[in-house]
């Protein structure tokens, strides 16, 4: 009797039973079980009663129901939990419960986890692995979706059977590699030096260090491509620090074989100082126009939290020239930092020293940090598009105009 | 979606279900709303129940949305049902699940079973605030003040934030007892607030006084006032605690200011050694100032002005009586220009001390530098809030200090309209603090500044009402 019961519990779990009941075949399937019989007749009956005799705690039954061998199994394990089994519960509880957590995690990622020093650093963590985790997935469903597609294709194009014929000769990927690489070696002779300045990795979160490497990487393979590149050195760079372990990450094999200068010196061993120059965001020189006889330093730093005047420090403890991108110059500034990612800098010097071009270079600046370019003077600008703002706001409207009609009481007239 | 009035037949569910336009969702987003309206717990059975035939199984999260529902409405048996059932199908709860049962449980007569549920979060994690605030709440209102501050204790012991909610309701409910311990507990209360400077609310703030006046045969007395600039009581003329640091406390800010905000992590990143270097000569060979004012800040106080002009307004004014003016600038103020009159300037160094900084450097830090540097009697003219310096103060220990030396030493300069024709300025002073706003006692009397409103104010903000409580 016992052991039916058990069975009879496992089919109820296993949702045999609401499709039994559904179409009336319990009475001859469970003869055994008098209680389980009886509500399932009960439920028969009920679907032709009104509603109020639902059996409305049923469901803490199914739920109960399937408990018992559930805990007979647990009962011989250990009681006791290791730290790192205990937070992977608690990772699957939350899991459960909704929240944005990764369905798999690493024991390295666990750790990492475990050591964050808050709760909402945690809950932080947690999302950035959820999010990753859902990118991977989705590249790789695309991926799976585009090597059918292509298989399709095949199949189609094997059927059609008929040469193709062009005058180009084609050019594989190898070949456009060997001539990037002519390039970039010419370069590493003749070409412009551009410094990485790699001596800030104390200053970053391991996060922030690896942004910091794609970013580069992206700026590197940007480099390669164009037609005159940079003589790209990474200055300040430690042997087994943790920028050179990302560095071998991204590029495995070619690390070694890529045709930039790495050194652990500082750029001012290598350059006269008076040819260097430090951009950072923080200068108050701006800069006017892109100088082929400079060399122009850029720090390898990722602030998440912005930390104002770090590289100002250093090219003031060095006592070097700085400079900053005109971009209040060329640029009506919406919202975000001034600072800009490594692989924007690198497109946007690459772009000044081939055309000189600030507005093309400009370009490469987010869409969403600028409103547009400035054609008339930014100062006339800024004061109009203060006034706009003045005047949608309502605010002291009659003040406004009067004032401006006393500032500049040729210029603007107010309709 | 509405949810239904009374519970459904698992057919009128099923029927619902697929009328719904993401079937996939359709429970999470009933019970969701059911939360929402508050709907009879009758029809959110009904739901579970139709789920458990369908699927064979109830997944937690829908479990924690009836737990919720079952909380909101006080529905202490189901809370019970629903955690046996959790109990026994997961090994441990999340947070959120423990939460609710605590609440739910400690707001009925089986309070004692959220202690259980307690001890049992606290295996898997520190418990948030708001679950101590449940249970010693819970304690509290059944008259076990003994176990409601020893939960209090815990809750300090590791750092979890206690609410006003929670300090509050220790005073509600120890009303008219007696007992030398509690009363030591209750003061340990008022002392925490005064040690993190927090000052409660009105209905706190009632709370207090009526527990000062139900003890038993000690005759306090409460009385709302406000505190005179002098520092007066005015119900008990009692002079209230002054706003000086301690000797120790003076110099351990000093040295922080000095390490923390001016140094930093790189000391060229608000000047440079060598301009720091000059700078303290400088301090050294004139000390001491009586006030020290930021020239730039001062300068745009009035936008009509002249820069130089603004600050020669301010400087003519707070160069009465002999005081030691040093004024800080940037050396961009030296250059002849339309805001910058090189004749005012001239006429001003012959009233006070003048230090350039460089153009790029902060010439705040050096005000803070130069105003500690020369003593108590010191103060500074600024408008700033000095924020982002306060920001650079490693622990909230040095930076309740820095307020509390902020409050006493800084002069916010205003300038304001005498006649409504002319707009000639004059520059008038606020007066610095020159009592400490804190709880404070001495022994037969407490001051205890209180707040209007709830919401927190801004933290150079300090209340200008005080109850006092006097023994008779």
């Amino acid at each position: 009797m016992q052991c039916a019961n058990m069975l009879l519990r496992k089919i109820v779990r296993s949702s045999v039973l609401p499709f039994a009941a559904q179409h009336g075949m319990k009475k001859d399937f469970f003869p055994l079980s008098r209680t389980l019989s009886l509500s399932l007749c009960l439920k028969q009956d009920k679907s032709c009663e009104p509603s109020e005799k639902l059996d409305l705690d049923e469901w803490k039954k199914v739920m109960k129901s399937g408990l018992q061998e559930d805990v007979s199994e647990t009962v011989s394990e250990p009681k006791e939990l290791s730290s790192l089994a205990a937070a992977r519960e608690t990772l699957e509880m939350w899991r459960l419960a909704g929240r944005a957590v990764p369905e798999n995690i690493s024991e390295e990622e666990l750790k990492t986890f475990m050591e964050c020093p808050s709760k909402s650093a945690k809950k932080k963590y947690l999302k950035y692995l959820h999010l990753r985790e859902l990118h991977k997935k989705s590249h790789k469903r695309k991926m799976d979706e585009k090597r059918e597609r292509r298989l399709k294709a095949q199949d189609e194009a094997s059927n059609a059977d008929e040469p193709k014929k062009s005058s180009f000769v084609y050019l594989s990927s190898k070949i456009m590699d060997q001539t990037y690489n002519w390039r970039a070696a010419q370069s590493m002779i003749f070409g412009q030096p551009l410094v990485f300045d790699m001596s800030y990795e104390k200053e970053m979160s391991v996060r922030e260090v690896t942004n910091t490497v794609k970013q580069i990487v992206l700026g590197e393979s940007f480099n390669r491509r164009t037609v005159d590149p940079f003589h790209i050195h990474f200055c300040n760079f430690q042997e087994d620090s943790l920028f050179h372990r990302e560095f071998v990450k991204h590029y495995r094999e070619a690390w070694g074989k890529l045709l930039i200068t790495v050194t652990d010196k500082c750029y001012t061993e290598i350059f006269p100082k008076d040819k260097l120059i430090y951009l950072t965001a923080d200068s108050p020189k701006v800069m006017k126009e892109f100088d082929h006889d400079k060399i122009y330093i850029i720090g390898s730093m990722v602030d998440k939290s912005i930390k104002t005047g770090v590289s100002l420090a250093r090219a003031k403890r060095l006592g070097l020239e700085t400079a900053a991108l005109p971009l209040e110059k060329y640029l009506l500034w919406n919202t975000g930092g001034k600072n800009l990612t490594l692989d924007q800098m690198m497109h946007i010097l690459l772009t000044l020293k081939d055309t000189a071009d600030w507005k093309k270079a400009l370009e490469f600046v987010p869409k969403r940090k600028y409103c547009g370019f400035v054609s008339t003077p930014i100062k006339e600008l800024k004061k109009t598009l203060d006034l706009i703002n003045t005047l949608k706001l309502g605010k002291r409207r009659g003040e406004v105009e009067k004032q401006f009609a006393k500032n500049h009481p040729k210029k603007y007239t107010l309709k | 979606v509405e949810p239904p009035e009374k519970p459904l037949q698992a057919e009128e569910w099923n029927k619902l279900r697929e009328d719904f336009r993401s079937p996939e969702i359709f429970d999470e987003v009933m019970l969701n709303s059911m939360i929402r309206c508050n709907s009879p717990i009758e029809v959110a059975k009904s739901l579970l129940s139709h789920m458990a035939k369908r699927n064979g199984d109830i997944a937690y999260n829908v479990l924690i949305k009836y737990l919720t529902l079952c909380v909101q409405q006080g529905q202490v048996a189901e809370i019970r049902d629903v955690y046996d059932i959790m109990k026994v199908r997961f090994k441990i709860l999340e947070s959120g699940a423990y939460n609710l049962l605590i609440r739910g449980l400690s707001n009925s007569d089986q309070w004692r079973m959220a202690l259980t549920v307690l001890e049992e979060a606290k295996k898997i994690m520190v418990p948030p605030r708001t679950c101590y605030e449940s249970c010693i709440k819970a304690a509290s209102r059944h008259q076990e003040m003994n176990l409601a501050f020893e939960l209090y204790q815990e809750m300090l012991a590791k750092d979890v934030v206690p609410t006003l909610d929670v300090l509050q309701s220790f005073f509600d409910f120890s009303r008219g007892m007696k007992g030398a311990e509690l009363q030591k507990q209750l003061f340990g209360i008022l002392l925490y607030l005064r040690e993190n400077q927090i000052y409660p609310h009105k209905t706190f703030m009632r709370s207090i006084k009526l527990w000062f006046e139900s003890i038993p045969g000690e005759n306090w007395r409460g009385n709302l006032t406000s505190i005179k600039d002098s520092g007066q009581c005015p119900v008990c003329k009692h002079q209230l605690e002054d706003s000086n640091l301690t000797e120790e406390e003076y110099s351990n800010l000093s040295e922080r200011i000095i390490k923390d905000v001016i140094h930093g992590t790189d000391t060229f990143r608000k000047t440079s050694p060598k301009e720091f270097e000059a700078f303290q000569t400088f301090v050294e060979n004139r000390l001491p100032f009586d006030i020290v004012i930021d020239g730039l800040n001062v300068s745009h106080v009035k936008s009509r002005k002249l820069q130089c002009q603004n600050l020669s307004d301010a400087v003519n004014s707070l160069a009465k009586d002999n005081a030691r003016l040093l004024v800080l600038g940037r050396k961009h103020m030296l250059t002849n220009s339309s805001n910058w009159k090189r004749e005012i300037m001239k006429e001003m160094e012959n009233k006070a001390d003048f230090f350039f900084a460089e153009n790029i450097s902060e010439d705040d830090a050096f005000l803070l530098y130069a105003t500690l540097r020369s003593g108590k009697h010191c103060r500074f003219v600024t408008r700033d809030f000095l924020r982002d310096h306060k920001a650079c103060l490693p622990d909230t220990v040095t930076r309740h200090l820095f307020r509390k030396w902020q409050r006493g030493h800084q002069i916010v300069n205003m300038l304001y309209k005498v006649q409504k024709k002319s707009f000639s300025s004059v520059f008038s002073q606020q007066p610095a603090f020159r009592y400490d706003c804190v709880v404070q006692t001495t022994g037969d009397t407490w001051h205890i500044p209180y707040k209007d409103v709830f919401e927190e104010k801004y933290s150079y903000q300090v209340p200008r009402k005080w109850l006092c409580i006097q023994q008779k």
